[in-house]
């Protein structure tokens, strides 16, 4: 039995997992393990690490290989090798929606379209610039000033049938946007919907960078609201696959690669030197 | 020379090059009493001129993360790049105090307008503006361009109190044919051997020649000509990039360093292109300054800031690539730079139907943190790598 691990450091949550190739049937996911990234990385790294482990009821030594990936790949010390999320997230979306074409990945802090080949290799991607418009935490602004959990946005957005008009695509400033409607006596579920599709146009403005061809996979945390689901296709005019474990596609991609490279010798590939 | 030794003489030059108080220059000053030193803004100045009038050129390149902008926002727009704004602060704040003069020429329209931005901040400076011509291929271009320099050498006498003679000019013209080859051969090492010698250390070597007399820095690429080559270095998997676009505007000491940590050897670049402007020696017979205007029009690189419809510029990027063989081209652009990002939509046309993998990268000189340019660069590394 061959375990490999992936560990994505993402900005706000850590996804860990532990997958195995006993030659036949291709690699398999093992266990999944979910942290919150907080102020030190390196620790949550380990204990996304460890908690995969745990699951996978291994202890960490029979793990041949850790890939790093996600903002955070450097602070990875028990790692063997980093790879960036994006290429982490290509073959983590080949691997689980077959024939995807457009990766659109939106995580807590960044957003990013990627297009892909057929093993899931790199041909193009864009990122979003340095501010929060289009991630999670836009979102997450947007439930906090209304009041109500982030598990709960997407669903009720899904509700709404007026959706409101948001001017700001600004993470800072839409709170004045939702609360002005709010203060208008508009409905929850109504701005909520129009929060919704802002992220959505903007998401796929930036997507539209790159070619879009399905099939279009969207991956990262964001992907778990079911509202930024609907938003996103109606914006598209296309569905998208949305796999349940999209949360963790970078860390699948990242062990994914981990697997490949306990057959390889350490100097084949880049290594790069650790640095901050 | 002892790799450690070489990593210090590196480290010193990356100082000068990154020296706000421009030391060196205050130094050759109080070395050569009464003596006048001029800056340039890139990208090209015909710096043998104002070395036959026995002044110091010293090239600017903005002033990156060191210096905060207080006095420059409230002069330019918000979509004005950051060489415009932090060179317009440091003679805002002082730092440009050693120097007697500024020359501008025509780049883009930023860099015009910071000229006559200074002239109304500082009415009692001297600056010139040197209009270089826009059509090359135009008989009347020699003419012209040997005006404007015989303009910018009275004007320069007329403020030094000194005259510069057909020897003295080709003189400086010989010294700067020097240190053009003495570049170029480095160029071809670096990209003969990237392992040898690093981006980060041609780039700061060269920077600091802005700010010294041509014959120190000509000593000093001659010092790393001699020494490199004895370092020892393993190559490592990396790929071979040409990077386009940093003309003007310089992209931060850290990232052109982050671009080899993240696997990249670079084999061309055009870093500070105004000191490499030349493709081989300006003659030394004839009439110096027809042979100086002859040669800007008739031996200089391609540039987005030249327009040359003789030797087009994107046809001249691809075939760079293939003869050093650069498996990708890396369009490094400063945020806000036109002539960059017109001749963006040139090169990745051209670039795509060679079949070329190219990566937009932005960039600001005042920016400090790289991670998502890291994110980037390595993707964009590991496509290549793991194609």
């Amino acid at each position: 039995m061959r375990f490999a691990a992936g560990v994505d450091v993402g900005s706000t949550q850590t996804k860990a997992v532990i997958m195995e190739d006993n030659g036949g049937g291709g690699p398999r996911l093992v266990a999944r393990a979910l942290v919150d990234t907080g102020a030190h990385v390196q620790k949550a790294a380990e204990h996304g690490f460890l908690a995969a482990c745990r699951e996978a009821g291994i202890p960490a030594q029979e793990v041949g290989f850790v890939v790093g990936t996600g903002y955070g790949r450097y602070k990875i010390t028990f790692g063997n090798a980093q790879m960036t999320e994006i290429t982490c997230h290509a073959r983590g979306a080949a691997f689980l929606c077959p024939g995807t074409r457009t990766v659109i990945d939106m995580g807590g802090q960044d957003s990013k379209a990627i297009s892909i080949g057929a093993q899931g290799e790199v041909l193009d991607f864009v990122m979003n610039d340095k501010c929060a418009a289009g991630t999670g935490r836009f979102l997450e602004n947007a439930a906090d000033v209304m009041g109500i959990s982030l598990d709960e946005v997407g669903p009720l957005s899904l509700q709404g049938k007026q959706p409101v008009k948001i001017t700001t695509v600004c993470t800072v400033f839409v709170e004045s946007d939702i609360l002005s409607y709010l203060a208008q006596g508009k409905k929850p579920e109504d701005i909520l919907n129009g929060v919704h599709l802002a992220i959505a146009r903007r998401t796929v403005s930036l997507a539209r960078r790159v070619p879009i061809e399905p099939q279009i996979a969207l991956t990262g945390g964001v992907a778990r609201n079911i509202g930024m689901v609907r938003a996103l296709e109606q914006v598209l005019g296309a569905n998208l696959q949305v796999s349940a474990e999209a949360h963790f596609t970078g860390a699948i991609g990242a062990a994914l690669f981990a697997l490949e490279k306990m057959d390889q010798s350490f100097e084949s590939a880049i290594w790069r030197p650790a640095h901050a | 020379m002892q790799c450690a030794e070489s990593e210090r003489t590196f480290d010193k030059y990356a100082e000068i090059a990154q020296d706000l108080s421009l030391a060196e220059v205050r130094r050759w000053k109080s070395e050569h009493p009464g003596a006048k030193a001029i800056g340039y803004f890139p990208v090209y100045a015909p710096m043998e001129i104002i070395q036959a009038c026995g002044m110091l050129p010293v090239g600017l390149n903005g002033a990156g993360d060191r210096l905060d902008i207080q006095y420059a926002d409230a002069r330019f727009g918000s979509f004005i790049c950051s060489i415009v704004k932090t060179t317009l602060e440091m003679a805002m704040t002082g730092h440009l105090e050693p120097l007697d003069g500024l020359l501008f020429s025509t780049i883009c329209d930023s860099a015009r307008n910071l000229c006559y931005v200074l002239k109304r901040n500082f009415p009692h400076m001297y600056l010139d503006f040197l209009h270089l011509p826009h059509n090359p291929g135009s008989p009347a271009a020699v003419e012209f361009l040997r005006g404007e320099y015989a303009r910018l050498q009275q004007q320069l006498e007329e403020l030094g109190g000194c005259s510069a003679t057909p020897e003295g000019l080709r003189h400086a013209i010989a010294l700067y044919n020097q240190n053009r080859a003495l570049l170029r051969q480095l160029y071809a090492l670096r990209a003969a051997a990237p392992h040898l010698l690093r981006t980060w250390e041609l780039y700061t070597l060269m920077r600091a020649g802005n700010f010294v007399p041509v014959e120190t820095h000509n000593q000093w690429l001659r010092e790393a000509l001699e020494e490199l080559p004895a370092r020892t270095g393993k190559p490592r998997d990396s790929i071979r990039v040409v990077i386009e676009g940093s003309f003007c505007e310089q992209p931060p000491l850290d990232l052109i360093k982050l671009m080899e940590e993240a696997g990249c050897y670079v084999v061309d670049d055009d870093f500070i292109l105004g000191r490499r402007w030349f493709t081989e020696d300006v003659p030394l017979d004839g009439e110096p300054l027809t042979a100086l205007a002859e040669s800007y029009l008739n031996r200089a690189v391609y540039s987005s800031v030249r327009h040359d419809f003789r030797n087009p510029r994107h046809k001249a990027l691809v075939e760079k690539t293939r003869r050093l063989n650069g498996q990708a081209v890396i369009l490094l652009i400063a945020k806000f730079c036109e002539p960059a990002y017109f001749d963006y939509v040139l090169f990745k046309r051209e670039l795509e139907a060679a079949g070329i993998p190219h990566l937009l990268l932005e960039f600001e000189e005042k920016a400090f943190t790289f991670e998502r340019l890291r994110s980037e660069v390595e993707t964009f590394v590991e496509s290549l790598l793991f194609d």
